[in-house]
């Protein structure tokens, strides 16, 4: 029985291992995975999901925030939700790989690291540095 | 009895709740809890005991002590309690600790337990690896082994684990002949 279970646990770990390597060639994960300009300065981003997030955004300021601290989705899952009851918050998305929360703010919303950095402590993480752009 | 699981992050983000069961060789038991920051939750479970042939419920309080944020990597010590409302002499104390990456996990508990029939301490150590690392809103799936005493059995009992996270939902699996089968649901709102 002891056997089974475990082949069992193996099987099905190995099937979603694949199921999800498979996803992420799709869409061309290892390739897309570059460093995204922020006026003229690098900043590590998954840029295939920061392509997706700027999808149909206009007129929008977008922060992108270095996180420490942030390794599952439930850490994530916290600085969304936090930052969500802000009305100026227009978009969010978190790059768990690169430790990174992008958020697309309304552009009468004046940014401040500070209150960033204190919303991010507040949830247990850790914001060490922050890079804005204009779309 | 109250019996030790490897809490995944036993206190929420600010203001969320938690919903959590718990099955195994000596209870089944169903925890909710709110953390009003990520210091601290206060929560209610309602246990039936196996071993000791009981019903009991426990206010449970849990408390993060120290916590460790590196680029890469987390750190926790959590200290855990729980006191039965309707009889003061059944209560516990204990220690959680994890340290996590995006691809390994080792945790570790320690709990002293009191009541009418037997105190009792239970302790164990997981150590779990991602076989792959997914995005954030992916299925996670961590494949991890699990070794635990508790001082009413016999000898350390050592099994593996596996565990599916995504989105709220978490399940923990582990099975032996010993423990029988170790099941975690927890849903996070």
């Amino acid at each position: 029985m002891r056997l089974i279970c475990l082949i069992l646990m193996f099987m099905a770990s190995i099937i979603f291992a694949e199921k999800n390597h498979d996803s992420h060639e799709h869409h061309g994960h290892a390739v897309h995975q570059n460093d995204v300009y922020v006026d003229g300065k690098k900043f590590k981003l998954d840029k295939e999901r920061f392509d997706e997030f700027k999808k149909n955004l206009r007129d929008v300021q977008v922060a992108i925030i270095n996180v420490q601290g942030m390794v599952c989705d439930f850490c994530a899952r916290g600085i969304e939700k936090a930052f969500l009851k802000d009305t100026k918050v227009k978009k969010i998305d978190v790059d768990l790989e690169n430790g990174k929360v992008v958020i697309a703010y309304s552009l009468n919303k004046k940014i401040e690291f500070k209150e960033i950095r204190e919303k991010i402590l507040m949830n247990g993480q850790n914001a060490t540095d922050y890079k804005l752009m204009k779309i | 009895m109250s019996s030790l699981y490897s809490q995944a992050r036993p206190i929420s983000y600010p203001e969320g709740f938690t919903l959590m069961s718990h099955s195994d060789t000596y209870k089944d038991s169903v925890y909710f809890h709110y953390s009003p920051s990520f210091k601290y939750s206060v929560g209610l479970e309602v246990a039936k005991d196996d071993y000791f042939d009981d019903e009991y419920s426990f206010f449970r309080f849990t408390y993060l002590l120290n916590r460790k944020n590196t680029q890469n990597s987390q750190s926790n010590l959590y200290f855990q309690s729980g006191l039965d409302p309707e009889n003061f002499d059944r209560h516990f104390y204990g220690l959680h600790g994890d340290w996590e990456t995006r691809r390994w996990f080792v945790g570790f508990g320690y709990k002293e337990s009191f009541n009418d029939f037997e105190d009792f301490s239970e302790k164990y150590l997981q150590f779990g690896i991602a076989p792959y690392l997914g995005k954030y809103g992916d299925l996670h799936t961590w494949l991890m082994f699990k070794t635990k005493k508790n001082s009413l059995g016999d000898g350390w009992s050592t099994y593996p684990v596996i565990k599916f996270f995504k989105g709220d939902f978490l399940i923990e699996l582990g099975y032996n002949n010993k423990t029988r089968t170790d099941a975690h649901l927890m849903y996070r709102f």
